[in-house]
């Protein structure tokens, strides 16, 4: 009986390969990076354009990248970034940015007010998908090297917001789109430029010592992809990451007395919401569409979707923005939602429901209203399919009822125009109301801040009123780091910012 | 007897290559009708929200979807035998790079997972089958159980809670490339490859102990237990070379089921493998991707299928002449 020892022997010669390397030790990624912060996403960027992606996971990434002309800051206020100061003209037509003077691209070449027309340019020209953000602009000149000039057609704003809201609107180098390596290789002017990446591992950055707001404290950024969240989870309290989103929301209330990790919960610009599709009966009918929000428990949903982190909400802009309007038009009311369906002449009523398994919440959500609905003898059939299916079911208005969010809205404009306006890009429910237009296209050019709030509020009360969307909750942005990670925070608007941590 | 031994193995060989190749072919056939047999326009479909007249002329005449479909199968065909499977159509990276990046963390993985496989159930199952109906037999029958009932993402999260977070011995996730840093490769692979192993080996377990008995119950064995060879002698002479058979066979397949992606375990330990990639093309209908990848998983499923038929030759000479 020989192999048995050879076994042994085998099981031996790990044991003692396992033992003499030293543990809880950190991914080693070579002697530049090895200082770096490593940060947990969940998921791989598709590429790396900022002007292309639509990605969540390439924009955390790119945050740290690139840079936009202005930014929002932690309270969502348009602040100077690449553009040091503005001036909008008396007509309000001419918006005149002037330039950081100095600033370099991480391949050292210089960056001036031509870099911006560029980008913009590209971005118009082009027909990407941000282009919607430039509809009211006609013109982009740089009148010299610090200067940039934006014509628009008419009174605009939210022109900041539109152009600095996130860095899908990135400044990017003419030279690297040209060669094509922008998709892999991006250079721009931001805290960190791209170092290298490993195919579904991991991204590194390294630290910008040139950057305009001063050189990171730290050496670097590794991204590294973890898709199950309780993996990472254990590495971070493992101490093998220092950050990361990738949270079970389950576990928050424990993790929140975990004294060995900071947990930030901040409340998001993101919105949920439910909607029904007009261009089919009866759902054209306000008082069906009414009935259907009498008839859902919002905070059943709120607590089955997010073990209760996000907050319910009738309007889809936040408590705690400065355009939030206060809006209690429902309760859970099945007495009056079946006197809805009464008046409406409508009963024995089935919704073909879609749910996306990419965003569990909304197959999640489904059970709980097919449950609650059944209570007004409406019977909803949940048919759950993959995002892209989910997507061509939704632009070809193949549904009844679905349910999807909106991220990154800045400016009250993001929340309501595109989804609620005739024919508006993202209007799948088919909502027409000339008010509400009316209404959407004042609040566009209004200056006046608070007629412009005003005018919002008015539009979405009328929206809600009539259920084109029928609005659920706005979750938190939920994220996790070590205690050796100084100066950072969790921000509404998901932008995952690095420029100023530091590791202790 | 030598030409004839030689002559016999190379023809043997040979057959099995050219049904390998059919094999292929028809592979190639059904990786090039995936794209059209899909309902929809695919290139409208992987656009989807990026859509413009103009992005889609591109995107359809680079993938060569406007040719006719003659040409278009010729030509698949041909860039596919010289390595060039296409591009992205979510990244415009080329399909046959992405693949060769992550062939090696699959490897790893299936190679670790598979020797952990075999150190697991070769011991075991002789074991069992050698004390067939003693309390020993119970105990490997029941726990070999256990591993082919237990989920593997379950398994994966128990391993990484055990070893990672309490014991602090291994990471929890991620890779390293073998050649960079050997040390780190181990590290990281141990987890994932003990996840797969386990589960490789609880099957195999309850294969081989069957195959010993099957083999112990002949005639044979009982002549030569008469003839007094003392009783290992018997297991290893008469019973394990005979039962070697089976073993390869299963083996092989679960070898080559690992080398097809371990989604799960690569969602678990973050191990960027295959299936991940996979999953992702499918999700993403980045039918390039998609289409490469069935067809290297084609190609490593009949590789390991032609070392299996040779190494079926090698062990068995019988098997060559039939």
């Amino acid at each position: 009986m020989r192999r048995p020892k050879v076994l042994v022997g085998i099981g031996l010669v790990i044991a003692i390969t396992l033992t003499a390397c030293s543990t809880g030790e950190r991914v080693d990624l070579g002697n530049e990076s090895s200082h770096n912060l490593i940060a947990a996403i969940a998921g791989e960027p598709d590429q790396l354009d900022p002007h292309k992606t639509s990605a969540y996971f390439s924009f955390e990434v790119l945050e740290n990248v690139y840079d936009t002309l202005v930014e929002p800051d932690e309270n969502l206020e348009m602040r100077p970034a690449l553009a040091e100061s503005w001036e909008v003209s008396g007509d309000q037509l001419t918006w005149t940015f002037h330039v950081r003077q100095g600033v370099t691209f991480h391949d050292g070449s210089p960056f001036s007010a031509d870099d911006v027309v560029y980008s913009y340019k590209r971005i118009i020209d082009q027909k990407l998908s941000n282009a919607d953000r430039f509809r009211a602009v006609t013109d982009v000149t740089a009148p010299d090297k610090s200067t940039v000039k934006i014509t628009v057609a008419q009174p605009t704003p939210n022109l900041l917001s539109n152009i600095g809201g996130f860095k899908g609107m990135a400044i990017v180098q003419r030279k690297n789109v040209e060669s094509g390596e922008i998709a892999t290789h991006p250079i721009g002017t931001g805290p960190f430029a791209f170092r290298s990446a490993k195919s579904g591992d991991s991204i590194t950055l390294a630290a910008n010592k040139n950057y305009w707001g001063g050189p990171p404290l730290i050496s670097g950024v590794t991204f590294r992809f973890i898709p199950e969240a309780s993996t990472a989870l254990s590495a971070l309290q493992a101490g093998e990451i220092d950050w990361t989103d990738s949270i079970p929301t389950q576990r928050v209330e424990e993790l929140k007395t975990d004294d060995s990790i900071n947990l930030g919960v901040t409340p998001s610009n993101d919105y949920w919401y439910l909607a029904l599709n007009e261009a089919r009966k009866p759902w054209n009918d306000v008082r069906v569409r009414r009935a259907i929000a009498f008839g859902i428990d919002r905070h059943a949903i709120v607590q089955a979707t997010s073990y209760g982190t996000a907050t319910a909400n009738q309007l889809a802009i936040p408590k705690g923005s400065p355009w939030y309007t206060e809006y209690h038009g429902y309760t859970l009311d099945i007495a009056k939602a079946k006197s809805l369906l009464h008046e409406a002449g409508v009963k024995d009523l089935t919704i073909d429901m879609t749910a996306t398994s990419q965003y569990p919440e909304t197959v999640t959500a489904a059970q709980i209203i097919a449950d609650n609905l059944a209570a007004l003898d409406i019977t909803v059939k949940i048919r759950s399919m993959d995002f892209a299916a989910w997507l061509d079911g939704e632009n070809a208005g193949n549904f009844d009822m679905l349910m999807m969010g909106w991220l990154g809205n800045i400016d009250p404009d993001d929340f309501y125009y595109a989804q609620q306006h005739t024919g508006g890009k993202s209007n799948a429910q088919k909502y027409s109301n000339p008010d509400v237009d009316g209404l959407l296209d004042a609040a566009r050019a209004e200056t006046n801040r608070d007629a412009r709030a005003g005018l919002y509020a008015r539009a979405a009360t009328i929206v809600a009123d009539e259920a084109s969307y029928i609005y659920l909750y706005n979750p938190s942005v939920i994220q996790a780091w070590s205690k050796s990670l100084a100066g950072y925070q969790a921000r509404p608007d998901r932008a995952i910012r690095f420029r100023t941590a530091a590791l202790n | 007897m030598k030409t004839f031994f030689t002559s016999s193995i190379v023809r043997f060989l040979a057959r099995r290559l050219l049904y390998s190749l059919v094999v292929l072919l028809g592979v190639l056939i059904v990786a090039f009708s995936l794209v059209h047999l899909v309902p929809g326009d695919p290139v409208r479909i992987a656009l989807g929200t990026r859509y413009s007249p103009d992005a889609y002329q591109t995107l359809r005449a680079a993938s060569g979807l406007d040719r006719p479909i003659v040409e278009q199968f010729l030509g698949y065909i041909g860039s596919a035998l010289t390595g060039d499977l296409g591009v992205s159509f979510r990244n415009g990276d080329p399909v046959t790079l992405t693949l060769l990046d992550r062939l090696p963390a699959t490897l790893s993985l299936a190679v670790v997972g598979i020797v952990i496989a075999l150190l697991i159930s070769v011991p075991a199952g002789i074991w069992a089958a050698l004390r067939e109906g003693r309390i020993s037999d119970a105990v490997v029958r029941i726990s070999s159980q256990f591993g082919v009932s237990i989920p593997d993402f379950w398994m994966g999260l128990l391993l990484i809670a055990l070893f990672a977070s309490t014991l602090g011995w291994l990471p929890t996730s991620g890779y390293q490339a073998l050649s960079d840093n050997p040390a780190g490769w181990l590290r990281h692979v141990i987890l994932p490859g003990l996840t797969v192993g386990l589960v490789a080996g609880a099957i195999m377990t309850r294969y081989i102990r069957s195959a010993l008995l099957d083999v112990a119950s002949m005639g044979y064995v009982r002549t030569a237990r008469s003839k007094g060879l003392p009783p290992w002698v018997v297991t290893l002479r008469h019973i394990v070379r005979n039962a070697l058979i089976p073993v390869l066979t299963i083996t092989g397949i679960q070898l080559a089921t690992i080398l097809g992606g371990v989604i799960v375990v690569e969602v678990v330990f973050a191990w960027p493998g295959i299936g991940r990639l996979v999953y992702t093309a499918v999700a993403a209908r980045d039918y390039p991707l998609i289409q490469g990848a069935v067809l290297l998983i084609a190609v490593l499923f009949l590789l390991v299928n032609l070392v299996v038929d040779v190494l079926y030759a090698v062990v068995d000479p019988r098997i060559r002449l039939s």
